[in-house]
């Protein structure tokens, strides 16, 4: 392309000029043609007339001599007196003196009386040569004209009386017209001249100034031309503009002007602008290349520095030479360079680094990874922090992110050559054990778990901070970072479901993908051999001591496994949308046994858990619509537990289709809250009436004052917002003692019921209200 | 001039008229009768011709056998007269006044007279052997006297005339006769003649 702009500029520059001097040239060959031709036009009209007032003067000339010799007295009388000897001597010796070639004297009668030329006397018949000059002589007294005599050569004559007194004789003298005449007259007349005769027999050339070869093919081309049709003649190689002047019948003079000739100074004159042209365009053509390289030099050294940027070396300076514009512009260039390098470097740490811990972030953590060779071995830890959201929540922000620095700082020092330390988003931190084996991840995670045992101390307020983690192994539990980033998530889960501190990707979760197959077709089998039941497990107003709600908890009795926990299809039945099929029989089947409850009298709120799957489905929306219409349930008569992850799949939606549900008359309860990301603040933007706390926070309320100060405020707030509370995995008389006392709602947990099969609800009311009354 | 020869008795007039072809009357043309026999007076009276004003006068002039003629010259320069006709070949070099003697014309025919220093000048001497002759005016018109009755031979001649007529037989008796002829001349070449100047030379 540059190379391109180089021949461009030459081109441009280099066809303007030639096409100038092509024009230019043009112009001057063509005014030099027109020049040539009017020239020789010219030269050709004045060289006739100079030709024919010469050959009058001639004429003129020899009439005057003729006349001379007529009027000598010796001489009349000789011819007066017949005396031949004395005439011939006196024309003899006249034509000496004068130069004339041939003189004769004629008889009045038409006869010679004597000639210079014969030397033997001629016969009193010999009539003359040119009766038609006597003729003309004897009507106008004189008479002249060319004329070829015996001798084949053409003299111009003029023929005079000779009167004593009255006319004796005529004398005629003639001049020869011979080479040397022609070439006289070429002197005087400037012109080419060529005496041509034209017979019977063809053309001949009788006088020429040409000499030589050109003669010969001066005779040779004469034979081509007529007379009377003047114009250019090629003589050999030369082309002769020609003109005629007639002499006489059957003679004529032809008068030629060679074009070469007449060209040869503007031959000259192109020639030198031809020269000068070359010269000009070759000096030209030198100057551009040289110029075009001077411009084109310095933007090829910015493209090289463009392609060095563009490959992302921001090293090598761009080089800075002329002061020109284009030194303006790689200077421009270099400063752009240095606020890209520092652009991108901060790019480069935003992309890789956790702005809140200065730990690695996801992305450069599955680099990393990716880094690894096909054959390492090791293991990806993922700890998640337990009841983050409610430090969140009830301190505030600012702290929550000094925290989660904090925190980042002392797992910044598990930071080594083999081991890379990252947060993955929010309470999330990732680990990446190079090497690792199964009890080299146990001890690292015992490690881990020691160095959160010791509190961490913020504006004077100790806060103890528990983890789970989970560990996947690798190539064992998966092979790309991906897979072994969600196992070891789902492990984690699973993790902090068994409230344990550790679990491993290969128990926790992920069947074999057949076996998860089979599963789901079994699902389809079990939901038409009414497998699937429901368990209730109540809820326990702690302020009226009255048991007033229950959860819908689904079993499966599978004929060969025995009962299967929800754990192990409700995530399968989730990701295959298999819990659109299964959420509503739960619905029907609750609603059905709410009414059957009411026929014995029973009036408990039943709760079902929605997942986020059927929170999106806008079709629940109507089923939910139709089951409320055919039943006549009365407002708040059922409850639908929703869990924070499945609010967060897509908030805005769920947010619509929540306030279409608790416009619905249905009440709304957030589930296992303080597991997830949610504040209380946005909760609060919700239409919700119910908060469960999760179980990981009750359990240790009666022992930790840290979770009993977490629990206390989210029950203030709680109430604050108007929400009803409940207590969840309320296992001891100490805890739900606590809960009483701190004026939490609701409790549930197996410290008042573990889940029970509808039918045993009613006997298990009538014994929960006796014991009530008795211990009362 | 009128020349009036003859005897009383018996004699005739001769009324002659020349023309041109043209029918145009023809000047200076000379008609001549020769008697074809017997004796005929001679009288040589002198005849002038004289140089004037840088001209031969008259221009034709007719004369018998062995007539002098008198070439006086008028004009206050010379002349040079000169004849190279066979008939009578003479010259009269440089000269004024009038010639010492006078040139006797002793043979019949016709003789150019011209002059060497000025080629205009010409006149005519035409020689004849009879007493008997006249010239035609500018009217044409010649008329012969006084000739005595008897046979002659009637000629015609003309300075430049074409061709020469032949003579014929002619009788001549008392009574008055007249003839005419036609002659076809060449018209008389105007040689230039250059304007007298004031000292007339
Ligand atoms: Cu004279």
């Amino acid at each position: 392309m540059f190379r391109s702009l180089q021949r461009r500029i030459v081109v441009v520059f280099v066809g303007l000029l030639v096409l100038v001097m092509a024009l230019m040239l043009a112009l001057v060959t063509r005014s030099n043609a027109r020049i040539v031709s009017t020239e020789i036009q010219r030269e050709l009209t004045a060289g006739m007339q100079v030709f024919t007032q010469l050959i009058e003067q001639n004429q003129r000339q020899l009439e005057t001599a003729a006349t001379v010799l007529a009027a000598d007295f010796a001489f009349r009388e000789a011819i007066a007196t017949q005396d031949r000897p004395t005439i011939r001597s006196v024309i003899r010796n006249h034509g000496l003196r004068i130069g004339a070639q041939a003189m004769m004297v004629i008889h009045p009668d038409g006869y010679l009386i004597a000639s210079s030329q014969d030397s033997n006397e001629p016969s009193g018949s010999a009539l003359s040569p040119f009766a038609d000059l006597l003729s003309a002589a004897e009507t106008a007294g004189k008479s002249s004209g060319f004329r070829q005599m015996r001798d084949g050569r053409l003299y111009q004559i003029v023929l005079v009386p000779i009167y004593a007194p009255k006319l004796i004789a005529w004398v005629a003298i003639g001049f020869v017209v011979d080479d040397r005449w022609a070439h006289d007259l070429s002197e005087v007349t400037g012109l080419v001249v060529s005496v041509v005769h034209r017979g019977g027999t063809g053309a001949g050339i009788l006088a020429s100034s040409l000499r030589d070869a050109k003669r010969t093919e001066l005779s040779a081309a004469v034979k081509e031309i007529s007379s009377d049709m003047p114009g250019e003649l090629h003589i050999g190689n030369e082309h002769y503009q020609t003109v005629h002047v007639p002499l006489g019948k059957e003679t004529f003079v032809a008068l030629q002007r060679s074009v070469e000739q007449a060209e040869a100074p503007f031959q000259t004159l192109q020639t030198a602008l031809w020269v000068i042209v070359l010269a000009g365009v070759v000096v030209f053509a030198i100057g551009s290349i040289m110029l075009a390289r001077q411009i084109v030099r310095p933007v090829n050294e910015l493209a090289g520095a463009a392609r060095r940027i563009e490959a992302g070396d921001y090293a090598e300076p761009v080089p800075l030479k002329s002061s020109d514009e284009i030194g303006q512009l790689a200077a421009s260039f270099d400063l752009m360079r240095e606020r890209v390098a520092n652009r991108e470097q901060k790019i480069l740490k935003l992309a890789y680094e956790d702005s809140l811990t200065g730990l690695p972030n996801r992305t450069r953590f599955i680099e990393e990874f990716n880094r690894l060779s096909d054959s390492s071995h090791g293991a990806v830890v993922v700890m998640n922090l337990d009841r983050f959201a409610p430090i969140n929540s009830a301190l505030g922000h600012p702290v929550g992110d000094r925290l989660l620095a904090e925190i980042g700082l002392r797992l910044g020092s598990f930071q080594s050559g083999s081991n890379l330390v990252g947060r993955l988003w929010g309470d999330e931190f990732v680990f990446l054990l190079r090497d690792a084996d199964r009890a080299a991840a146990t001890r690292f995670a015992e490690s881990l778990a020691g160095a959160l045992r010791d509190p961490f101390v913020l504006d004077g307020q100790r806060l103890d901070v528990g983890a789970s983690l989970g560990v996947a192994l690798y190539p064992g539990d998966g092979r790309d970072a991906a897979t072994l980033l969600r196992r070891a998530e789902l492990a984690m889960y699973a993790a902090k479901q068994l409230h344990s501190s550790v679990a491993f990707a290969a128990e926790a979760g992920d069947e074999p993908p057949h076996e998860q197959l089979s599963l789901i077709g079994e699902m389809r089998e079990a939901m038409a051999r009414q497998e699937f039941l429901l368990y209730y497990q109540p809820k326990l107003d702690l302020a009226s001591g009255q048991v007033t709600a229950v959860e819908a908890l689904i079993r499966w009795r599978h004929p060969q496994r025995g009962m299967v926990p929800p754990g192990r299809f409700i995530p399968f039945a989730e990701k295959t949308g298999f819990i659109r099929e299964l959420t509503p029989w739960v619905l029907e089947t609750v609603v059905a046994q709410l009414a059957r409850w009411r026929e014995v009298g029973i009036n408990l709120v039943p709760a079902v858990n929605l997942s986020a799957l059927d929170l999106l489905n806008p079709r629940l929306i109507d089923h939910m619509r139709r089951l409320i219409g055919s039943h006549s349930l009365a407002g708040g008569a059922l409850c639908l537990e929703i869990t924070e992850s499945a609010l967060m799949e897509d908030p805005e939606l769920a947010l619509a289709h929540l306030n279409e549900l608790a416009a619905l008359g249905l009440k709304l309860s957030i589930d296992d809250y303080g597991v997830g990301q949610a504040s209380l603040a946005y909760l609060q933007t919700l239409p919700v009436h119910e908060l469960k706390i999760d179980g990981s926070f009750i359990r240790a309320v009666a022992t930790t004052p840290k979770n009993a100060a977490i629990v206390r405020s989210t029950i203030g707030m709680c109430h604050a917002l108007g929400l009803t509370v409940v207590g969840e995995c309320a296992e001891t008389a100490d805890e739900i003692a606590w809960l009483v006392a701190n004026k939490c709602d609701l409790a549930q947990g197996y410290g008042i019921a573990k889940p029970l099969p509808a039918e045993e609800i009613p006997g298990w009311l009538a014994g929960y209200g006796a014991r009530q009354r008795h211990q009362a | 001039m009128l020349l009036v020869v003859g005897g009383r008795v018996c004699a005739g007039d001769i009324e002659a008229t020349v023309t041109a072809p043209s029918g145009e009357p023809l000047a200076d043309a000379a008609v001549v009768l020769e008697p074809v026999s017997g004796s005929m007076p001679e009288r040589h009276s002198t005849v002038t011709i004289a140089q004037r004003d840088r001209e031969l006068v008259p221009y034709v002039t007719v004369v018998q056998t062995n007539t002098p003629i008198e070439f006086p010259n008028q004009d206050p320069f010379k002349h040079h007269l000169y004849s190279f006709s066979p008939t009578k070949t003479f010259e009269i070099k440089l000269y004024a006044g009038k010639p010492a003697k006078p040139v006797v014309f002793d043979k019949p025919g016709e003789v150019a007279l011209g002059c060497n220093i000025h080629d205009w000048m010409e006149a005519y001497v035409y020689v004849v052997d009879s007493p008997y002759f006249a010239k035609t005016d500018a009217n044409g018109h010649a008329r012969i006297t006084d000739v005595p009755a008897g046979s002659y031979r009637l000629k015609w001649w003309h300075p430049r005339q074409k061709r020469a007529v032949s003579a014929r037989a002619i009788e001549i008796g008392a009574a008055p006769m007249s003839v005419t002829q036609v002659l076809d001349v060449k018209p008389r070449v105007i040689k230039p003649k250059p304007p007298a100047d004031k000292e007339k030379y």
